[in-house]
């Protein structure tokens, strides 16, 4: 049950062609899907590649569109560096974007220095002791990590909804959405007048602090190894209750940090549907960069990318919005295939 | 009132029991199947497609059922062949089939979530005469649809098939050890393949009951998370079939009380969250129990 690809200490050129194979049995999938009902391939996927990539402004909004996805990534990567396959994410994220939006509007008097790392440290610390409960369940007590974070996946969303619905309530709203964040809390823009916020920094600083946390640190180290042999580490001593325990409470730091950032930066308060599965799409770029952070990185941008393009084309064109979640779902299934036999644990209760 | 609540429970009840059984003989064959979403939504487009073209619920269930078989088989030779991670490939599918079915429905109908067709011939309602009018028993039989009565004769069968004949004992060990079923000159992961054809197809008709058993249209996001909850039943019912029929029936009761509560002063996200509390609670439990075993025996 190694989630470590082969040749994930040297990148090679094995690797990056098994990483972007996914994209072209994708973008095959959809031009199928284009062609079937009678529009131009290759014409849709040049008009999508101007609009994510086209000047400064449609970059700034591919990176914009890409932050959530490269923290998810991050958060789930810590996880599957240990082995430990956690699909939970994505209720940190939820708990992680409340607590910093209720920060956010409750301390309005604050000034930005203080209020933007406090909102920051609620997203991170309630993400942590989200998935540390996982952790602890799955430590102590065998509980398969998969359902369990994915149940409390769907907990998270109910439980978020039912406090914006009840106290968090912005008075005088009729649809589920806190009050805004005051405005001295929101993530500073840095090249306006495009949307691209701190939150991209702080996102790739993320990124630099798992590279150097999976590289150099004892806890990364051990890590690696009860990824790669779970039974040999257990062998030479390493504590493996505390290290899923550790890397849980990581994983979940990050995916709260994410939903804060995210909320601070982009929606500038917590609303139903926070997330449109911003978890499950970092997911697939963490096994599809196979934990490695340039992989991670180019995995976000493109999907990114392809968020900000779909958003404007139905915008500008015909072609439905749900052009994108095609080529996100068969490149979802693509990512995992052939590669990283990830746990097969058969048929355990 | 009761009558009322119990009456729509046993309806609810029936998607998420098709799937969760479907769900329970897949995760036996050893494949945890995520992808069941995917195959429920595709089963409900297709079967409100098809009454409406040939006002037949027959055929309308035999396309739902074909469909979600379809689905099924893909999803497995990419987890099976392709060896790719079934709870990634499971999610991927889901999200790629929502997409498809979008992209329809925006490109063809011109709608952006719900469609309604003209001429949908729903499933027909079997009453049982002077039972009807019995509390209780009446609201839980009568007028029922045919797949609410193949759902509750999937029970028992399924626990006879899994326990008592070699097609389930080859099941299981197709999960369990898959080497040890190749030594014995089987083809496990035909096997598995087997196993998520017939829980796709499950899925299907469990969609086609949501279009043409319940509402009489379409909307994309009609599945809601049924395959979760049917995921969460099997789990509660640890892999039995008729324990997963009672979390089955105990889910479909939280939805029907929801719907019931509906602006009474309980908040809906409250009763969604019970399926999945209900889930972790039991499995922490057994983790609790497991853990006290291994402590007596190993001291």
């Amino acid at each position: 049950m190694t989630l470590a690809a082969p040749g994930v200490l040297r990148p090679d050129w094995g690797t990056a062609v098994a990483a972007a194979l996914p994209f072209v049995v994708a973008l095959a999938v959809g031009a199928v899907l284009l062609a079937a009902t009678g529009r131009n391939p290759i014409d849709v996927y040049a008009l999508m590649a101007r609009e994510g990539f086209g000047g400064a402004n449609r970059i700034a909004a591919t990176l914009t569109a890409a932050t959530p996805i490269l923290f998810t990534a991050v958060a789930t990567a810590v996880s599957f560096r240990a082995g430990i396959f956690n699909v939970g994410v994505e209720g940190a994220f939820y708990l992680g974007g409340l607590a910093g939006a209720v920060v956010g509007f409750t301390l309005v008097s604050w000034p930005s220095p203080l209020l933007i790392p406090a909102e920051l440290a609620a997203g991170a610390l309630f993400g942590g002791m989200w998935l540390t409960l996982p952790g602890i369940l799955r430590a102590w007590l065998e509980v398969d990590e998969v359902v369990s974070t994915l149940m409390l996946n769907f907990v998270a969303i109910n439980l978020t909804l039912l406090l914006v619905n009840g106290p968090f309530l912005a008075p005088g709203s009729a649809n589920s959405a806190t009050p805004m964040i005051a405005t001295a809390g929101w993530l500073p823009r840095l090249l306006p007048p495009t949307t691209l916020t701190l939150g991209f920094f702080i996102a790739l600083a993320v990124l630099v602090l798992y590279f150097v946390w999976e590289r150099l640190t004892p806890l990364g180290f051990e890590a690696r190894l009860n990824g790669l042999n779970p039974r040999f580490s257990r062998a030479v001593g390493i504590d493996v209750r505390g290290l899923i325990l550790k890397t849980m409470a990581l994983s979940g730091m990050i995916g709260g940090l994410a939903g804060s950032a995210h909320a601070l930066g982009v929606t500038h308060r917590f609303v139903v549907g926070f997330s449109p599965g911003y978890g499950w799409t970092g997911l697939a770029v963490a096994l599809m960069g196979r934990n490695s952070a340039i992989g991670m990185l180019i995995g976000a941008i493109v999907f990114g990318a392809l968020a900000s393009a779909g958003t404007t084309v139905q915008l500008f064109s015909d072609i439905p919005l749900e052009i994108v979640d095609v080529l996100q779902g068969v490149v979802t299934i693509f990512a995992v295939v052939r590669f990283a036999r990830i746990r097969k644990r058969p048929g355990r209760a | 009132m009761i009558d009322n609540v119990l009456a729509t429970a046993t309806l609810l009840t029936t998607p998420i029991l098709l799937t969760a059984i479907g769900g329970l003989i897949n995760r036996l064959g050893g494949i945890v199947n995520i992808g069941l979403e995917a195959m429920m939504l595709a089963g409900a487009y297709i079967a409100l497609v098809v009454s409406s073209a040939t006002q037949s619920w027959p055929l309308a269930l035999l396309a739902a059922l074909t469909l979600g078989a379809a689905i099924g088989l893909l999803f497995s030779l990419v987890v099976t062949r392709l060896d790719a991670n079934e709870i990634v490939a499971g999610v991927g599918f889901d999200i790629a089939t929502a997409g498809l079915i979008g992209f329809i429905l925006k490109d063809y109908y011109h709608s952006s979530g719900t469609i309604r067709l003209p001429n949908v011939l729903m499933l027909p309602r079997i009453p049982l005469g002077p039972l009807d009018q019995v509390p209780i028993v009446g609201a839980v039989l009568a007028n029922k649809d045919p797949l609410t009565w193949l759902s509750w004769i999937l029970v028992p069968v399924t626990a006879f098939v899994l326990s008592r004949t070699r097609v389930g004992l080859r099941l299981r060990a197709a999960g369990a050890a898959p080497e040890a079923a190749v030594a014995l000159g089987m083809r496990p992961l035909a096997i598995r393949d087997a196993s998520t054809v017939v829980a796709g197809a499950l899925a299907g008709l469990a969609g086609a009951q949501l279009s043409i058993g319940i509402v009489g249209v379409f909307s994309v996001g009609m599945s809601g998370g049924r395959a979760f909850i049917a995921l969460a039943a099997f789990y509660f019912g640890r892999n039995r079939p008729g324990l997963t029929a009672v979390g089955a029936g105990l889910f479909g009761l939280f939805d029907a009380i929801q719907i019931y509560l509906q602006g009474r002063g309980v908040p809906p996200e409250l009763v969604q969250m019970l399926p999945y509390v209900v889930v972790l609670v039991v499995l922490t439990s057994l983790g609790v129990a497991d853990r006290k075993r291994r402590l007596t025996q190993g001291g």
